[in-house]
């Protein structure tokens, strides 16, 4: 089976942090895009169809929560998981009531942040599965009525 | 007025033993004295509070003895007696320590109510002093806390700061071995020789791990859950887990919990921790053959759980040190100096106190105080009013 690659969208000012996970995401067979700031994350969703965000809590600027709060206003259905400092799990649950699919704790281990990442697209997946579905039975519905 | 101890002193007994008889009747422990010397024998056989003293006495007259009395017996107030012509002994007297004079002949009323007015004046005298010694401690606890404290913000600090490069590296750790296990890798000239130093870097990362991750997880509050937990059971449970360390070793775990009622309102999983924490200290301090022993003491209000080992001991020099973080003797790597720094952070979450005494050689003994139900947190015992009183001049002294 082939896997299709998911839309991974990387957030944090760590420059440094952003490059070598991204190489390593794409090397896994993911498609990988960056930001180094709330705000880019933002054009890089209206750019980009993005499956998954992978977001730091802590940021200047526009921080994490900000950010996620902006993104699930705007693209309720793209999933975030949140990257967390050892000692802001309160914010990660916070986070995760505003609609954060889940969190890791820094320095993530590779294997924990793979799985999340799946987990996070599938349920992308299976909520727009179920959005079509909802839409084909609507527009069968309107047929019916003509 | 109870308990309070009087002396006469007169050469004529005819004077004293009346005197003796009435005050006595007062309720007074009154001793007699027929001259100074024996004055001296008296005081230096117990000590009295105040001393009624005549001046005019064969031998060593009434001024000396005051003399003696203030070099030796600094806190007995003295009464001076002086006859009606010569009130100049008595202004003499009170130059010289003595509380008050009166004039012969006495009137009873009068000296009754001077000794009540001397033993006021040492009692007051008393109460400061306690004062002042209880300030010092409480100043030196605070010190020492606000220590601690400002370590401890130090090096969660660090460690914040820490793990954002840490991130990196194991990010980069990480994708250099997804490359290395890659097909197009497998005929890499010394792969093994990078392979083996990525897995260095990896050891190497989780050890930062642990160390930073142990000390925010403690620094930030994680909830407590408070509940009724039952010692006996909680010590029960974690010996077993800590057992099997000491059996290795050949460490007997001895439990002697028939102390007190083991049974209070607090954290299980913290107490489990600190617990723990402390079997573990206990059994790397212990060389094979030696004995831990828990056990439980305790009074209504409060459980005292200690833990005592046959072991190494703690030199002097190290006591002060134990708490702060990243204090340890062990060889890198094997300790991170945080257990008893988190241990100690949970018992004064829990509202108690840890006590440690250890000599070199014989062994340590950590005695953990908890108080049986939450009311009882933050309890100063009979001095609270004191307590807070000084602990606001403390904190609003701007000199500190």
């Amino acid at each position: 089976m082939i896997r299709i690659p998911a839309k991974v969208l990387i957030v944090d000012d760590e420059k440094d942090f952003v490059e070598m996970f991204s190489l390593r995401l794409s090397e896994g067979g993911e498609k990988v895009f960056t930001a180094h700031s709330g705000q880019e994350c933002l054009e890089k969703l209206k750019q980009e169809n993005i499956d998954v965000v992978v977001l730091d809590i802590k940021m200047p600027g526009m921080d994490g929560v900000e950010t996620l709060k902006e993104i699930k206003k705007r693209y309720p259905i793209v999933e975030v998981i949140l990257l967390t400092g050892h000692g802001a799990i309160e914010t990660a649950v916070e986070g995760m009531k505003q609609g954060a699919y889940d969190y890791l704790l820094k320095p993530a281990d590779a294997g924990e942040m793979a799985i999340k990442l799946e987990g996070a697209r599938k349920r992308k997946d299976a909520q727009e599965e179920r959005i079509r579905k909802a839409e084909q039975k609507s527009l069968l519905r309107r047929g019916g009525n003509l | 007025m109870e308990n309070i101890r009087l002396l006469l002193v007169d050469d004529e007994p005819d004077f004293r033993a009346p005197l003796k008889k009435r005050l006595a009747r007062r309720g007074f422990i009154v001793l007699e004295a027929g001259d100074g010397d024996e004055c001296q024998a008296v005081m230096n056989d117990a000590p009295v509070d105040v001393v009624v003293l005549d001046v005019k006495m064969p031998g060593m007259n009434g001024i000396e003895v005051l003399e003696w009395i203030k070099e030796n017996h600094q806190k007995t107030e003295v009464i001076m007696l002086t006859g009606h012509a010569s009130t100049v002994d008595g202004v003499e007297g009170i130059k010289k320590g003595a509380f008050d004079y009166l004039t012969k002949p006495l009137e009873f009323p009068h000296l009754v109510q001077k000794i009540e007015q001397a033993v006021e004046k040492r009692r007051r005298e008393d109460e400061k002093k306690q004062e002042v010694a209880f300030k010092e401690k409480m100043e030196q606890q605070m010190i020492s806390t606000e220590r601690l404290a400002s370590l401890g913000t130090l090096s969660t600090g660090i460690a914040h700061e820490i793990d954002n490069p840490l991130a990196i590296i194991k990010e980069s750790a990480e994708y250099m071995r997804l490359l290395l296990s890659k097909a197009d890798h497998a005929d890499m000239p010394r792969k093994s020789d990078f392979e083996n130093a990525v897995g260095k870097i990896e050891t190497a990362i989780e050890r930062a791990k642990r160390i930073t991750h142990q000390l925010l997880g403690f620094v930030r509050k994680p909830e407590t859950f408070f509940a009724e937990t039952d010692l006996k059971v909680l010590v029960a449970e974690t010996v077993e887990f800590a057992a099997k360390g000491a059996e290795i070793k050949g460490i007997q775990i001895v439990q002697d919990m028939e102390g007190a009622n083991g049974i209070l309102w607090s954290d299980p999983y913290k107490i489990r921790q600190v617990l723990f924490n402390l079997l573990t200290n206990a059994i790397h301090a212990v060389e094979s053959d030696g004995t831990i022993t828990v056990s439980l003491k305790g009074t209504d209000a409060r459980v005292m759980l200690i833990v005592e080992d046959t072991g190494c001991g703690i030199p002097k020099e190290n006591l002060e040190k134990i708490f702060e973080p990243f204090f340890t003797t062990k060889p890198p790597g094997k300790g991170t100096g945080l257990g008893l720094y988190v241990t100690c952070g949970i018992v004064e979450r829990l509202g108690g106190e840890i006590d440690i005494t250890s000599q070199v050689g014989k062994g340590s003994r950590f005695q953990v105080t908890l108080p049986r139900s939450r009311k009882a947190c933050g309890d100063m015992g009979d001095n609270k009013e004191l307590c807070v009183d000084i602990l606001n001049k403390i904190k609003g002294d701007p000199a500190k």
